[in-house]
């Protein structure tokens, strides 16, 4: 499988990262596993495998996490695969964070 | 003993929600609740910090968030007023989780409602206090 993501990265606000972090199912699936499995290099199939999706199902939501920066990608040996870039995932997270911390419960968003 | 069990444990979105017939002891059932309370709440914990994190877990813990997990409703309209639609997947997330620990199927094709994968998920651990 070729490259996903070539482009750069754009500062986005919290809620944008947000937005795009629970944007989906699959999305949610995957923060979830590769945040209980940080360590975690495999190919997409592999991780499409791991929390019980089809690689078509999942490839675009692994490509959006890619563009946010949240995943890396690179190529071992003849494939390319995906991993995460705790330090980014860290920075994002932190703005999510902060986001929250100015909105207040109970009020529509 | 009916106010008891509604301060302590489990709220459900019914409140005399009777999954099966036949009846525990109300300290059976106070314990029962009080066990799956527990589950629940922990289950949403990891679920969250899992996916977002620990800093965005304490900033719920601190705003209250957490206080509601008895009462589905008033949780998915807390988590809702937050997280707007990406509430529905934090909500799966825990759906998942818990449903893995109760050891019920969980069907990511179906339509999804927490507050009656919630009931599911209490029908199951009531029952199994039934058999102890």
């Amino acid at each position: 499988m070729g490259s996903l993501f070539r482009g750069e990265q754009t500062e986005v606000s919290g809620s944008e990262i947000l937005s795009t972090l629970l944007g989906s199912e699959v999305r949610g699936d995957l923060l979830v596993l590769f945040h209980r499995n940080p360590g975690l290099i495999d190919t997409v199939d592999g991780v499409a495998r791991r929390i019980g999706r089809t690689t078509v199902a999942v490839i675009s939501e692994v490509r959006e996490l890619l563009e946010l920066g949240v995943l890396k990608q690179k190529r071992i040996g003849a494939s390319e695969v995906v991993y995460l870039d705790r330090d980014k995932d860290r920075e994002l997270l932190e703005s999510v964070a902060n986001h929250l911390k100015t909105l207040r419960v109970g009020e529509e968003r | 003993m009916a106010s008891r069990v509604n301060e302590s444990g489990w709220n459900g979105p019914h409140g005399t929600f009777e999954p099966v017939s036949g009846s525990l002891s109300p300290d059976q059932r106070f314990a029962a609740e009080n066990a799956f309370s527990s589950v629940l709440a922990s289950t949403i914990r990891e679920a969250v910090g899992d996916a977002l994190g620990r800093n965005v877990l304490e900033i719920l813990t601190l705003k209250g968030l957490l206080d509601a997990t008895n009462n589905s409703k008033e949780f998915d309209s807390k988590l809702r007023s937050l997280f707007g639609n990406g509430a529905a997947v934090l909500e799966k997330i825990v759906v998942k989780d818990l449903n893995r620990k109760l050891g019920i199927r969980y069907d990511s094709e179906a339509s999804f409602d927490y507050e009656k994968s919630l009931e599911t998920a209490w029908g199951v651990c009531f029952v199994e206090s039934k058999l102890k």
